[in-house]
């Protein structure tokens, strides 16, 4: 709506990239510039055998469904659509093979000593070029089908934010030294830089400083036990469940009706009675089967993603991260760009006394708020007090500032938190009213239908049963129920709130389902943003949020008294916020309006 | 609610308003809004006999409610909108029903911009865009007069680039 008209780069050291331009830094650099650059700085191309990788792997989908397609058809007395399948498979994996043969070629990049180039593109040709300076983080990645091949993706992340997935610079695939070479050079900084406070000393030759630096954790198999500790266990198991009825659902109930005729089984109605005469028994029974399919998926995922996890500091301060039994991944971080961490404990991994924890870094951004979140995880589930030690380690404090006491918000936040309970106890107590009465309105014949229609979907048809056998008390019930939960968690999500300083650090805490605590230097503060809204305003409340080039890009202490936020903001960074602070005269509203002054 | 004590800071406004132009901008701009969400009930009204009461009704409530914001809304963000650009950083307040304060330093900012869609330039009004590294967006002060929005653009890049560190 709003066409930039004029544009002024205001540059620092470094001339930024233009946000409104995905590839902005293209013209920045001519690639005849670099005359005198050593030999590594060839254009080098991506390993031909990436093809052959590419080729096998689409190959081994392709070509069992091709000859099972076949099959079917020649069963079904299509013998000569029966001809179509193999060769048609045959024909799209040359096809993929022949476009990917083209991707390679088109494809070239280089490290020089100032930055990282790429060229690729079939038709649109790209050019990105990244000053090495910007390079925050790799990600040598090898799924299990790239790695036999001796290959692996490597991913650069740079700081910028310029919209969904351009802030990075991916090569598929390079031989697994290549890799290696391009992980440990391109984060090596030549002498240590305008020291932050992270600032490592780096020192020796990029790769040297051993070969794993400093171990900060290693995998105790036992934490796998945490892997289940979710709430999606059940419905990981649910999820299960519900495929395969999907499938006979589909099969209009074919599938069920052959099991049964197999086993011998009772007809459904038989069959339903049974369970409905012995409910006590089968709840739990139920409950039990998807608690223990989901524990065994949900472990099975654990260990995939965690097998063999290291994190090490290397001599020049990055941290390296390296997990994953099917897909290895090592993913390397500059040190200088961790600037903090998250606490991570999701409800029922809080309760078994276990944390996970997160990086707070730059140049982690992935397509979105949730990838973003899943590529920080720097640890499995793990015990806490163990999560509590790694995060002092990642930070480098001897007083961890996870451990630093955090202020309480206003008793206002608890009375926003109960106003909301509220309203959804009333939604709850209309909800449960409009199905008693729905419940008495319901004739046999109806419930006939609905039983029918369950059955469609559900060998056992129990859910629309029990609505039906639910007396009328059932309903209260219900209602008191999601009352009792919405207070609770009210009261939760009021106690999970806190804010606090250490030294170096700011931290916030927040949420009920899944409690963050996260910290971040206070060197990386790079705004404020407040935020009230007329609920805030009314009970003297505010969202104080620093705003920062890592992670999420901001950081808030929600639902803060305006004045203990506003201090607390002022302390953590002075000078920033300090000119703009207003002190005295015991007027509580900040609001702007009755400003006598006009310009 | 807690006490304010003597001590309690809270937030000065920042020291301008934007220009009373964007009163009219704002006026425009909601206007425009109203009157396509109100056509959208009001057009098979003109076509389809059964439910004309119906649509007409909900029309009037859109249109009426819409009304009630353009009428209310424009003075309420001019009250609010307010701007101030330092030394060392630049300090923006806006919004109406739900507010908004922004505090960025100079040696953070990355790019300035100058922006003005087609219904500012009606009102000889511009947008002055501050990004900074953070995914929290940037910081806009709308509604500027365009020569004073070229100025502030102009010294904020000034002293941007007069500021050491590499923005991030």
């Amino acid at each position: 709506m709003n066409p930039p008209d004029e544009h002024r780069p205001a540059a620092g050291e470094v001339p930024p990239a233009d946000p409104s331009d995905a590839r902005g830094e293209q013209e920045a650099a001519a690639p005849a510039e670099e005359g005198t650059t050593p030999s590594t700085a060839d254009w080098q191309r991506l390993h031909p055998i990436s093809v052959w990788a590419s080729t096998v792997v689409a190959g081994v989908f392709l070509i069992p469904s091709a000859v099972v397609g076949t099959v079917v058809l020649v069963v079904a007395g299509q013998p000569l659509w029966a001809l179509a399948p193999v060769p048609g498979a045959l024909a799209l994996l040359a096809f993929m093979t022949y476009l990917d043969m083209l991707r390679l070629r088109a494809t070239r990049y280089r490290v020089t000593a100032e930055r990282m180039e790429m060229r690729s593109g079939i038709i649109a040709k790209a050019y990105r070029s990244i000053p090495r300076e910007r390079v925050r983080s790799v990600d040598v990645a090898a799924p299990v089908y790239v790695r036999v091949f001796g290959l692996c993706s490597v991913t650069v992340g740079t700081g910028e934010k310029v919209g969904a997935g351009a802030d990075q610079l991916q090569l598929l695939y390079v031989t697994a030294e290549q890799g290696e070479w391009l992980r440990r050079d391109l984060l090596y900084r030549g002498a240590p830089r305008a020291a932050g406070p992270s600032g490592g000393s780096a020192d020796g030759a990029p790769g040297a400083g051993g070969e794993d630096g400093t171990e900060l954790a290693r995998l105790d198999r036992r934490w796998f036990a945490y892997a289940p500790a979710t709430t999606a266990t059940m419905g990981v198991g649910l999820g299960a469940i519900t495929g395969l009825l999907g499938l006979n659902a589909q099969t209009g109930g074919a599938g069920w009706d052959w099991i049964s005729d197999q086993a011998g089984l009772p007809s459904i109605s038989e069959m339903s009675s049974f369970v409905m005469a012995r409910l006590v028994l089968v709840v739990p029974l139920t409950l039990l089967g998807l608690l223990v399919s989901g524990v065994l998926i949900l472990t099975a995922v654990a260990v995939e993603t965690w097998w063999d996890y290291r994190l090490t500091r290397e001599a020049d301060g990055t941290v390296r991260l390296r997990r994953g039994l099917l897909t290895s991944v090592s993913l390397s971080v500059e040190g200088r760009r961790l600037n903090g961490v998250t606490l991570h404990e999701p409800f029922v991994l809080r309760r078994a006394g276990g944390a996970d924890v997160r990086a707070v870094a730059t140049g982690l951004a992935a397509a979105d708020e949730k990838k973003t979140s899943a590529k920080s995880r720097l640890s499995p589930p793990m015990p806490r007090s163990r999560a509590l030690e790694l995060a002092a380690d990642l930070m480098r404090t001897p007083d961890s500032p996870l451990e630093v006491p955090l202020v309480r918000h206003p008793r206002a936040a608890l009375r926003r938190r109960f106003t909301r309970a509220t309203v959804v106890t009333v939604l709850g107590a209309v909800l449960a009213g409009t199905l008693s009465w729905l419940h008495t309105l319901a004739s046999e014949a109806w419930w006939d239908v609905v039983h029918e229609a369950e059955r469609e979907f559900v060998p056992v048809p129990l859910a629309t049963s029990t609505v039906e056998a639910t007396p009328a008390w059932g309903w209260a019930v219900l209602a008191v129920l999601i009352a009792a939960v919405a207070f609770w968690y009210a009261v939760g999500s009021y106690r999970g709130l806190g804010h606090g300083l250490h030294p170096r650090y700011l931290v916030v805490r927040q949420g009920m389902a899944v409690r963050d605590t996260v910290t971040l230097e206070r060197s990386a503060v790079i705004g404020w943003r407040i935020t009230r809204s007329p609920f805030q305003r009314r009970l003297g409340l505010a969202d104080v949020a620093a705003t920062t080039a890592a992670g999420q890009g901001s950081y808030a202490a929600r639902d803060v008294g305006l004045g203990q936020g506003l201090s607390w903001a002022g302390e953590a960074v002075p000078e920033l916020l300090e000119p703009f602070l207003a002190r005295g005269d015991g007027r509580g509203d900040a609001t702007a309006g009755e400003e006598p002054s006009r310009d | 609610m807690d006490t304010m004590s003597a001590d309690t800071p809270r937030l000065r406004p920042p020291r301008h308003r934007v220009d009373t132009r964007a009163v009219w901008w704002w006026t425009t701009r909601s206007l425009a809004v109203v009157v396509v969400l109100t056509a959208i009930p009001v057009v098979p009204a003109l076509f389809w006999e059964p439910p004309r009461f119906w649509l007409l009704l909900a029309a009037t409530v859109i249109g009426g409610f819409g009304l009630l914001v353009t009428v209310v809304m424009p003075q309420w963000r001019y009250r609010v909108h307010r701007w101030e650009v330092t030394d060392t950083a630049v300090y923006t307040s806006s919004g109406w029903l739900w507010q908004e304060w922004r505090v960025a330093p100079m040696s953070r900012i990355q790019t300035v911009d100058t922006a003005r869609g087609p219904l500012q330039r009606m009102f000889g009004l511009s947008s002055v865009t501050v990004t900074t590294a953070s995914a929290a967006g940037p910081i806009e002060i709308a509604g500027l007069d365009h020569a004073l929005a070229t100025q502030v653009a102009d010294q904020l890049t000034d002293t941007t680039q007069a500021t050491p560190g590499d923005a991030t």
